[in-house]
């Protein structure tokens, strides 16, 4: 084999491994957070899917002690759940207050009752009819 | 007739007068009191209001006063109930004593009064008592159980108990405004 082949041949091999060396740069680049690429509509189509994505319901709790829903007003989004725990001594229910369209059941000392909201409502419990309490869905 | 209205109007008021009297002065008259005294109190307390209720809903065609009458029935129960669990987990036998032989005597007295109501006069006259009665045990409880309770869990309970005799007194007055 003559020299200038050997040559050619040497150059050929450089010339593939550089060329391997810059595509593999070029597509860790285009991995990269910060990197700029033409795969730059991929996360734009996974942000804008993640916008039309609702949140995860959130549980809320409401204490029923000294004769008080506490917190008295809270606010929420629609399919959250909200659990009343009766922390008092006598029996407590919670009751939608206007056209009394959901009511717990009768909640003893330490019993509780979880209900997912759709809407705002007044509630009050209808045994002490005196303890009233909001919730505000936003 | 009208003379003999104002007479029974007289002697309703009077007789209530005496009830809260009864009461208030049972109240006013404590000794030094121990925890299983405080106990025996606080159990005759609940059981006289119940007492009194239960003569509410065999006399009573009022629906306000018989709701109420409930009420006090079930609230008083609950905290016989947790009173007696808690006196048991101290392993405290609530003890008689003056106050609460008092106290006994004069519900005594309240029942025996209330059973003698006409009907016409029942509410007013069983409302009125609760109107005091209630603010009477509410002071009793303030100064002088939960201050002389030595257990810490004797004193949360009885201290537990005053939100739910202020609103049976508040619910007792509103209703009190609608009964001539």
């Amino acid at each position: 084999m003559s020299l200038a082949v050997i040559k050619l041949k040497n150059s050929i091999c450089f010339i593939l491994f550089f060329s391997v060396v810059l595509f593999s740069i070029a597509f860790l680049n285009s991995c990269s957070p910060n990197g700029q690429s033409d795969f730059s509509s991929v996360p734009k189509a996974d942000t804008a899917t993640k916008a039309n994505e609702k949140p995860a319901p959130i549980s809320y709790t409401v204490e029923i002690k000294a004769m008080k829903f506490e917190p008295e007003e809270i606010k929420v989004h629609a399919g959250d759940t909200v659990t009343w725990i009766n922390r008092d001594m006598v029996a407590h229910n919670v009751t939608e207050e206007g056209t009394k369209i959901w009511t717990s059941d009768v909640l003893s000392p330490d019993k509780s009752w979880r209900m997912a909201v759709t809407k705002s409502a007044d509630y009050y419990c209808n045994i002490h009819t005196g303890m009233k309490g909001k919730i505000i869905v936003e | 007739m009208k003379t003999t209205t104002k007479k029974i109007k007289t002697w309703v008021a009077s007789a209530t007068v005496l009830t809260v009297m009864l009461a208030s002065s049972a109240f006013a008259q404590t000794p030094k009191l121990t925890d299983p005294e405080i106990a025996s109190v606080a159990v005759v307390a609940n059981q006289n209001d119940i007492g009194f209720a239960d003569i509410a809903k065999k006399k009573s065609k009022n629906a306000d006063v018989l709701k109420f009458a409930d009420m006090m029935s079930a609230d008083h129960k609950s905290v016989i109930d947790q009173a007696v669990a808690l006196v048991t987990k101290l392993k405290v036998t609530p003890k008689d004593n003056p106050l609460s032989q008092k106290l006994s005597s004069d519900a005594a007295n309240t029942r025996k009064m209330l059973e003698s109501k006409s009907a016409k006069d029942f509410d007013k006259a069983y409302v009125d008592n609760e109107v005091g009665y209630h603010k009477a045990v509410i002071s009793a409880v303030e100064t002088i159980l939960v201050p002389q309770a030595q257990n810490a869990e004797l004193k949360a309970l009885l201290e537990k108990v005053v939100p739910i005799l202020k609103m049976h007194l508040s619910h007792c007055e509103m209703i009190q405004k609608t009964i001539k």
